[in-house]
């Protein structure tokens, strides 16, 4: 028996380059919170499916220990695994293959699985990409990371000056060393941030409803946002800021560290118009003007339901119903202590609305997952892990069709509103996460989980010491009855039952191999569920 | 997608009023797909300014523009002298880093369709400032005018793109090719997003197999076996049926794909090797196999980033154009080499030209802008349509230095795909709202 042929199908692979980059409880009142409702490991993995980077066994005894709330709280509890602490113990200078390692450590063996995954939401809505001017600057991606993982829980008006006050978006959408106007050269504001930030962080380009739905003029025309003249007047507050700790406005301290600083000669000082027809008074500073205009923008309509149906859209469903949206967003607009924008409050929302938790019954209920969470998903069910205790995987984000802070625009991997032709489209619905699947990435995203699993096995006693591997000797007990043995693998990677052909196809490919080959039993049947349709969506 | 019919995406598109632009599908109409024709789109996402990509040399317009451009204006003595074979008073010349289009442009291998950009309907400054005439939505947006240039679609919802619709339309007279009609190289992209006729997706390394289900691999086949009857189970979703369809094209196509590419035959003609380089040589290498994969229509999609030049524009553009014409010189050489120069034609699309102003080290967003036609059809060495006065608050300036366009989208894509094959009826279904425009053809194609 020889595992050793599997080495070919490396050279089939394409060569990767690294490219395409509060508290609501819910419930009446009365004598005392009602005993909780006894959870299935099947709900447990669920849950877990939707509010980690993949459900352990531990997770889900857990879950099912404590209940679901309780589980959330523990959670929000727990303090941000930071990136730059574990990049800065690796031999310097960092790399990026350094700043996906400490990606990974976190995502995967980080307690704070919540924390980590909104960080990785926010990331896809807040987007900053190495695919960028900041390509040769990995601790500066790290340290962006780590400032969404840190504001995960707390408040989106927190979030929304960290962020635009942090020299990566600075740079990323050029409101560092943005000038105030200057007639003699031709010089007027960029409006890039102004826009993305209304566009793509806050607010979006059409008036919503609280349940998501958009509003429309007499005509069924939407209403739209904001006007060019806005878009300037944003323009116009973003002038003045630099790197923080420069010498001058012209001096750059290239410090990727630390929030920006404003340079009160650059800054426009002119009145502003901004959203809702308020003006910024002429003669303010720049951070002054700032504060007014991020209240400004925090204040509209939209910012409940366009954060929180992209939250949902993430964690929970593509398309959820325009009631839960609503639910939603109103936890958004007051935590239920007058608080606006409580993000801890609002996860809790996400995962506890009964649209969440309830069995799915509807062909719309759920999501596909995105690639990068097919793989995690797979490591943390089995621990995978190098033997020099890293995660370097060169290429991964050609080969996923995306990575951590490797977008190739600011518009995300994919839109919140992708709808694929055919059926979904035309249903009016929509799957975000098939933008990215197409002949190429289904096929690449097939053979990462081929690699993971039957080339980087620790039956293999010969791998590299950076082969994060999976040790399935613990399965092989299992592999000597294939009924038990897909039963034990489709508990762990889909929580429960296969669907009767996949059960049927597992079961034959286990039987085709006699009962003295255990470990190419378990390696067929791990890999035929781990690249099903089923496991590649949550539901 | 295989589960909707003919007849239901007919009944579909007539029932929405032909919102999807397909309410004449059902007149019989004649399209040429005779030989072998393939148009190649060349997307410059971001937003590329064109206004430093063709300038003006002669004296009188290149103050206009150094006034306009300040720091950002190219020297007047680094331009590539060209010579339209259409005078209108002024001369022009290419960016310094456009070597390879000039000597394109010089032998009539290469056009320049200028100041082109999404219209609803003819537009003047007057007009726009005065709002009296209908305008696309979301003017300055990125993706909102991604969207415009792939699916031309002005003030309509429309989910499909125009090269999809193209493949739905011919798709009953391509029925024999091997491949989808639509291939991109640049992933999924509304371009050619269709009803029916889904396009091919492959990367610039070429066609991926599924490693695990190979026939080479030990239980290869038997692997397969089990992953198809997995997929032609009925998924309960819609997103597994959605995963699986694409599972499902993917091995088809797969298996045809990498077969006639490893019989490919050698070029002697090297591409940069550069993103850009990279996709247009896999392209090169599909239309060298055309023959064996009974191709007669096909259009590309290939696309690089980059554009967007909000910041150190000067340091950026000699690249980013540099790289462009490079490719798309070797691309044109390529397609010699093979026999087909005069039945390929590249073309490029951006989101929209770039403002006139400047903010200290970059430009914003704009309207109109200039593209490029390239390949042996082409009706090349001249400049189509009205250059601009470039000239902030002047006569073409709509405000902050963005300029109106006066050739639509609609236009130059009607333009390609008449020389494509399609007649009339089919260019009114595939590009909707050309009707508002008087000239239905811009006469830079053979």
């Amino acid at each position: 028996m020889a595992i050793r042929w599997m080495r070919s199908l490396r050279l089939m692979l394409a060569a990767g380059t690294a490219l395409l980059l509060a508290a609501c409880g819910g419930g009446g009142g009365g004598s005392g919170p009602p005993p909780p409702p006894v959870i299935t490991k099947a709900e447990a993995h669920r849950f877990l499916m939707q509010a980690t980077f993949g459900p352990t066994e531990a997770d889900v005894q857990r879950v099912i220990d404590v209940g679901y709330e309780a589980w959330l709280d523990e959670q929000l509890r727990l303090p941000a695994t930071k990136q730059l602490t574990y990049m800065r113990t690796l031999p310097q200078p960092n790399t990026q293959d350094d700043r996906m390692d400490a990606w990974f450590q976190s995502s995967l063996k980080g307690r704070d699985q919540l924390r980590q995954r909104m960080a990785f939401a926010l990331s896809e809505i807040w987007v900053v990409s190495e695919i960028s001017a900041l390509s040769e600057f990995p601790q500066a991606l790290a340290w962006y990371y780590d400032l969404l993982a840190e504001n995960a829980f707390g408040n989106y008006r927190d979030l929304m000056e960290r962020v635009t006050l942090s020299p990566q978006m600075g740079i990323y959408l050029s409101m560092l060393g943005n000038e105030k106007p200057d007639a003699a050269r031709n010089i007027r504001p960029d409006e890039n941030y102004a826009r993305e930030l209304m566009q793509l962080f806050t607010i979006g380009l059409v008036e919503l409803n609280m349940d998501g739905s958009v509003r429309r003029d007499s005509g069924g025309v939407p209403l739209p946002t904001y006007d060019q003249e806005t878009i300037e007047g944003f323009a116009h507050v973003y002038t003045g800021w630099t790197f923080g700790g420069s010498p001058s406005f012209y001096q750059p301290s290239f410090d990727w560290l630390r929030p920006m600083d404003p340079y009160e000669a650059f800054h426009d000082t002119g009145a502003k118009r901004v959203l809702n027809g308020a003006t910024i008074p002429a003669g303010g500073t720049a951070r002054g003007d700032l504060a007014a205009a991020l209240d400004n923008i925090f204040a509209h309509d939209n910012v409940p339901p366009f954060v929180s149906k992209q939250l949902i859209q993430r964690f929970v469903t593509s398309n959820p119903s325009p009631a839960y949206v609503e639910r939603v967003a109103r936890v958004f607009a007051d935590n239920g202590r007058g608080a606006r924008g409580d993000l801890g409050a609002v996860i809790k929302a996400v995962l506890l609305d009964t649209e969440a938790r309830q069995t799915p019954t509807s062909e719309d209920a759920g999501k596909l997952k995105e690639p990068l969470l097919r793989l995690t998903g797979l490591w943390r069910a089995y621990g995978a892990a190098a033997t020099n205790g890293r995660y370097v995987v060169p290429g991964l984000a050609f080969v996923l069709g995306q990575a951590p802070l490797q977008s190739p625009s600011v518009f995300n991997f994919f839109r919140p509103d992708y709808a694929p032709p055919g059926e979904i489209s035309q249903a009016g619905l929509v799957a975000p996460e098939m933008q990215i699947t197409n002949d190429l990435t289904a096929a690449l995203t097939t053979n990462i989980m081929t690699i993971a699993v039957f080339v980087w096995n620790r039956f293999d006693s010969n791998l590299p010491p950076e082969a994060v591997a999976i040790d399935f000797s613990g399965e092989v007990a299992a592999a000597s009855d294939p009924a038990a043995l897909v039963t034990r693998v489709a508990e762990r990677l889909l929580g429960g039952a296969p669907s009767t052909e996949l059960w049927r196809e597992a079961e034959a490919l286990a039987a085709q191999y006699p009962e003295d080959q255990a470990a190419l039993r378990v390696l067929e049947v791990t890999h035929l569920i781990a690249t099903s349709p089923e496991y590649a969506v949550q539901r | 997608m295989n589960t909707i019919d003919r007849r239901h995406f007919l009944r579909l598109a007539l029932a929405t009023g032909g919102a999807l632009g397909l309410g004449t599908l059902a007149a019989p109409a004649r399209a040429d797909t005779s030989g072998y024709r393939a148009l190649v789109a060349v997307f410059l996402y971001g937003g590329n300014d064109s206004f430093n990509m063709v300038v003006p040399r002669s004296a009188a317009e290149y103050a206009v523009y150094a006034a306009a451009r300040q720091n950002l204006a190219i020297p007047q003595s680094g331009l590539l002298p060209i010579s339209p074979l259409t005078p209108d008073g002024a001369t022009y010349g290419l960016h310094p880093s456009m070597g390879g289009l000039q000597q394109l442009f010089g032998t009539g291998r290469a056009a320049i369709v200028a100041n082109t950009g999404p219209l609803v309907e003819p537009a003047t400054k007057a007009q726009v400032l005065a709002r009296s005439v209908a305008l696309p939505p979301q003017l300055f947006s990125h993706n909102d005018q991604q969207d415009q240039w792939h699916t031309l679609k002005g003030r309509q919802v429309l989910v499909t793109g125009w090269a999809g619709r193209v493949a739905d339309l011919l798709e009953a007279d391509l029925s024999t090719q091997q491949l989808p009609m639509n291939l991109s190289i640049a992933g999924t992209v509304p371009f050619q997003a269709a009803a029916q006729a889904e396009p091919y997706v492959i990367g610039d390394q070429g066609v991926v197999g599924y490693a695990a289900l190979d026939a080479s691999v030990f239980n290869g086949p038997l692997r397969r076996r089990a992953f198809e009857s997995l997929l032609a189970a009925r998924q309960p979703t819609i997103y597994g049926r959605a995963v699986k369809s694409v599972h499902q094209r993917a091995l088809t196509y797969a298996d045809r794909a990498s077969t006639a590419l490893a019989a490919a035959p050698a070029l002697t003609t090297s591409f940069p090797d550069t993103p850009l380089g990279r996709q247009l040589a896999m392209v090169a290498k599909i239309v060298s196999v055309r023959g064996t994969l009974a191709m007669r229509r096909q259009i590309f999609l290939v696309g690089i980033g980059g554009f967007d030049t909000h910041d150190v524009q000067n340091t950026a553009q000699p690249g980013l154009l540099g790289g462009v014409s490079a490719s798309l010189g070797a691309f044109d050489a390529a397609m010699t080499e093979l026999g087909v120069g005069s039945q390929v034609t590249a073309f490029t699309m951006s989101d929209f030209g770039r403002t006139l102003t400047s903010n200290g080290d970059g430009t914003d967003h704009g309207w109109a802008g200039h593209q490029l036609v390239v390949g042996g059809a082409v009706q090349g060495s001249d400049i189509y349509g009205t250059m601009p006065r470039l000239e902030i608050d002047g006569p073409d300036d709509v405000g902050g230095g963005r300029i109106v366009p006066t050739i639509a989208v609609q236009q130059y894509a009607a333009t390609l795909l008449r020389w494509f094959g399609l007649d009339e009826t089919q260019i009114d279904a595939a590009v909707p709202g050309l009707g508002a425009f008087a000239a239905r053809d811009l006469g830079f194609m053979a």
